[in-house]
């Protein structure tokens, strides 16, 4: 991949990105500025961002398709909501909902410890690499790819689902968790903190934006794109493509838990329902309608497909699965690589797919 | 003069007889209108001629208790007389009379009313036409059967016309046998009871451990002994086939749902997430031909699910080889957009019903031929709407194999899944094949909707349910192959219902996906892969 001083269209939606978190940064500290709740709109769009970054790196740049990137999603939200309850009854001592639905005085002994965030951090990070390392590692060891990995993945994240729809599991059941109250010692609620968490989730996905474009023109993400175009022919020359594999499909569940964690403190709530297959798919919607194999692409299908999406809500909520099915054919039947088509940009197109005018999957 | 002799006798012994009844029926009007004790006595008459009467006498007496008991019954110096709507009678006679000056109505005492209503509950048993009256005064009687006389039950068990009266009735009878205060009684109820063991029988005979006869009487413990032991195991053996019968009818809807899957897969590398759409499209087209029926032909509404099958599975059929046409053709080389672009399909058809059908569950007749069952064993009941959802798989299977072995067009399908390219370079028209196996995938699934629609809930969301298991069954069984697919059906649906009693739900699902991964470490391409060249 070029260097990235050369990759306009990058830097472009970088500075954009970045011009966005400096506009947030100092409604902080002016009293005029953005609103709270437009504020509250762009972190969590910054947090579908940065979730559709981390599929794209595997979809994209991989060729693997996962459909359960909700569940890394919801580890990191479920970990963050675990510390924002802790830590608001330590402040507040008021007992959480779910406590108060089953009848428990006290919390289970798995909480202990989540009154820290730097603690709930760390079980985040290990539990998204326990589960997506083994995972992994059985999958892509028995070189299952293709349409079969993501239907796994996809019975992956309903299982999981159906495992925190039970109410005994001490995670908050059917009713999931809410009522997040302090988080590091402040008012959740008020206009300060929530620019405040929208900025950091900017910043985030500034951070993370280059971080995976440094990454793709390292000589790494040449051998992931390499294993994308041809991985038996690299795996002839003698490259461990499952190490390869596993480190990216790590790497990116990390990046989707980081995502669940920076989204859950600005909903103020997380129920079950964020593990549905439906929301996992739909995380690969947006970046095939941006345009996968793009980062840019990813960025911009997730944010625009999530502005359609709020805006709709209020306004026609029974129209938005008609667009979003509209949407998906059109990407389909016009813009073949998503919407970064539209706008021209020729990125770095592997060297296939010139030849076949549409980009292959080999690994089927 | 052998012959007048006996004439002679016959005549005394007719007249004795009729006496005889009409001395019994007039002491019976003489103790209802006694003191307290004969009335009690009365009581306990009417209940015998209840349990041993001749019919005559039954619908004679049939009469009295109520009558005592709601006061219209008066007595005075010449008998008794019951005032009735239609005017009153002579309690004895039935002839039309009305009552002498200074008649008195009886008054019950708590005990002898309780008895009077027993005695009127157990005359309606055995001599009222109406079945409801029937069976509400079994419901009075059961709270006291064992003090009741057996040959009452027994009667009423022989005579009754209605078989869930009948059940009813000897379920009583047997829990009044085993408290009879006859210990050989007892003992043949008990054994009479273990002869159909299911948990209601285990309900009455458990309880017998704690009779003091059960320390006492070895005979007897050792009746109850082996009755509990036999109806447990009954139970287990019942249970045991309930489940196996369960997880074959949750199998055979697996099967249809992923027949059409593993085709497609096989064929296209395409995975349907719309399949279960259209399985909830067999179950919308099953119900708009009921209504359709209800509207046109009322006569064959009975007949709607056998109508439906050829006209779900062309509409279903159909509009899966307009999807394929306009939109999956076009995703041929891209197998993961694919997937998204199915998903879509699935999106905008459950909002589709959602928005022209309501979210709320249809409503089906339930035609004679899937109601009620047989009970096999212990609370095993052979079901007859679980067994159309079988027998319709196993059709569906049969007319599949034979599709797919011996017709052109099976065998086309069966040439463009080994090698494409091949198949393609030998003449094979490859795209107009792969339309036709989308059509006979989509027309299947609809056709399990169809088999569906009397075991299950159908509404816009029913498909969902379905799917990620028929996903499963496609991965474990290997594409294009029918015995793949049966085999894994079978697999996962028994499974699903073997853990579900001993863990929950969702611990069935969770294993069956941790098999399924532990098993692709062991055969990738599923379990019964095409040999050929590894893509």
């Amino acid at each position: 991949m070029s260097s990235i001083w050369s990759d306009r269209p990058f830097l472009a939606v970088l500075a954009a990105v970045l011009a966005v978190a400096l506009s947030l940064v100092t409604s902080i500290a002016v009293p005029f500025g953005l609103s709270a709740y437009l504020a509250n709109a762009i972190g969590q769009l910054a947090a579908f961002a940065v979730l559709a970054l981390s599929l794209d790196l595997i979809w994209g740049y991989l060729g693997i398709l996962s459909l359960g990137h909700g569940l890394f999603f919801g580890i990191g939200g479920y970990v963050v909501a675990m510390y924002l309850l802790k830590h608001s009854f330590e402040v507040t001592g008021k007992v959480p909902d779910f406590m108060q639905f089953m009848g428990w005085t006290a919390f289970p002994f798995y909480w202990a410890g989540f009154g820290y965030f730097v603690y709930a951090a760390l079980v985040a990070v290990a539990v998204t690499l326990l589960i997506s390392g083994v995972f992994g590692y059985v999958s892509f060891r028995s070189r299952v790819g293709g349409v079969y990995f993501a239907i796994i993945t996809q019975a992956l994240v309903y299982v999981a689902m159906l495992l925190m729809f039970r109410n005994d599991t001490g995670f908050g059941g059917n009713n999931g968790m809410t009522g997040f109250a302090v988080i590091f010692g402040w008012p959740i609620g008020s206009r300060g903190v929530v620019i405040s968490i929208a900025a950091i989730s900017v910043v985030v996905l500034a951070l993370t934006m280059l971080g995976c474009r440094l990454l793709l023109q390292s000589r790494f993400g040449m051998l992931m794109i390499a294993a994308r175009d041809d991985e038996v022919r690299l795996r002839t020359l003698g490259y461990d493509t499952l190490l390869l594999k596993l480190a990216v499909w790590c790497l990116s569940a990390l990046i989707a838990a980081l995502a669940g964690m920076l989204y859950v403190p600005q909903v103020g709530i997380i129920n079950p329902r964020l593990l549905a297959p439906d929301l996992s798919l739909e995380i690969a919607v947006w970046v095939a309608i941006g345009g996968r194999g793009h980062l840019i692409g990813a960025v911009i299908g997730a944010v625009l497909v999530n502005a359609i999406k709020f805006w709709l809500s209020a306004a026609a909520p029974e129209l938005w699965p008609f667009i979003l099915s509209g949407l998906i054919v059109l990407v389909v039947f016009v813009f073949p690589n998503g919407l970064v088509d539209l706008a021209g940009f020729r990125l770095h197109r592997p060297l296939i797919s010139r030849l076949s005018s549409e980009p292959a999957e080999l690994n089927r | 003069m052998i012959r007048s002799l006996a004439l002679v006798l016959w005549v005394l012994v007719v007249a004795w007889c009729s006496t005889a009844h009409a001395m019994e029926r007039a002491d019976l009007i003489g103790k209802v209108c006694g003191d307290a004790a004969a009335m009690g006595e009365a009581g306990r008459a009417m209940i015998d001629i209840a349990a041993e009467g001749s019919p005559d006498d039954r619908a004679w007496a049939a009469l009295i208790p109520r009558s005592v008991m709601d006061r219209k019954l008066s007595c005075d110096a010449t008998g008794a007389v019951i005032a009735s709507a239609d005017g009153s009678v002579d309690a004895l006679t039935r002839a039309a009379r009305s009552a002498a000056d200074g008649s008195r109505s009886p008054l019950l005492s708590l005990k002898n009313r309780a008895m009077f209503e027993t005695a009127d509950a157990a005359l309606a048993l055995r001599s009222s036409p109406d079945p409801a009256r029937r069976a509400a005064a079994l419901r009075t009687l059961e709270r006291q059967a064992s003090n009741l006389p057996e040959q009452l039950f027994e009667a009423a068990g022989r005579d009754e016309s209605n078989p869930g009266l009948k059940a009813q009735i000897s379920a009583v009878a047997q829990g009044a046998a085993l408290n009879s205060p006859d210990m050989d009684k007892r003992i043949a109820a008990i054994g009479r009871v273990a002869s159909s063991p299911d948990r209601r029988a285990l309900a009455l005979v458990g309880p017998l451990t704690n009779d003091p006869a059960y320390g006492a009487n070895t005979d007897f413990r050792r009746a109850v002994d082996a009755a509990s032991a036999a109806i447990r195991r009954g139970i287990t053996i019942g249970d045991m086939l309930a489940t196996l019968y369960n997880g074959l009818s949750f199998a055979s809807i697996l099967f249809m749902a992923a027949i059409g899957l593993a085709v497609i897969f096989g064929l296209m590398g395409v995975i349907n997430l719309a399949q279960g759409e259209f399985i909830m499209l067999g179950g919308y087209i099953t119900w708009l031909v009921q209504e359709a029926l209800r509207l046109i032909a009322p006569g064959l509404l009975q007949w709607y699910l056998i109508i439906a099958i050829p006209a779900v599975f062309l509409v279903t059929a159909a509009i899966g080889i307009v999807l394929e046409a306009i939109l999956l053709r076009h995703l041929y080389r891209r197998p993961l957009m694919s997937l998204l672009a199915t998903w879509a399909v699935s999106l905008f058809l459950i909002n589709l019903v959602r928005v022209t059908f309501g979210t709320q569950n249809l409503q089906f007749v339930t035609p004679f031929y899937v109601t009620g069952g047989v009970p096999v064993i212990g609370d095993f009941i052979f079901t007859w709407n679980r067994m159309f959802a079988i027998a319709f798989a196993v059709v569906t299977l049969g007319l599949t194999w034979g599709l797919m072995r011996l017709t052109p067009l099976g065998l086309n399908i069966r040439a463009v899944t080994q090698n494409r390219t091949m198949a393609g370079c030998i003449g094979i028209a490859v795209r107009r094949v792969d339309m036709l196996a989308f059509g006979l995938g989509s027309g299947l699934a609809g056709l399990a909707g169809l088999a569906l629609a009397p075991i299950y809930s159908v509404n816009p969301q029913m498909g969902q349910n379905f799917v990620i298991d028929s996903f499963m069954v496609v991965v474990l069984g290997g594409v294009g192959t029918i015995a793949g697919t049966i085999v894994a059906a079978l697999g996962i649906g028994q499974i699903n219902v073997l853990i579900e009693p001993l863990w929950g739900a969702v611990a069935a699902k969770v294993i069956v996906l941790l098999m399924i991964i532990g098993f692709l470490q062991w055969r990738p391409e599923g379990l019964f892969a095409i040999k050929g060249r590894r893509k």
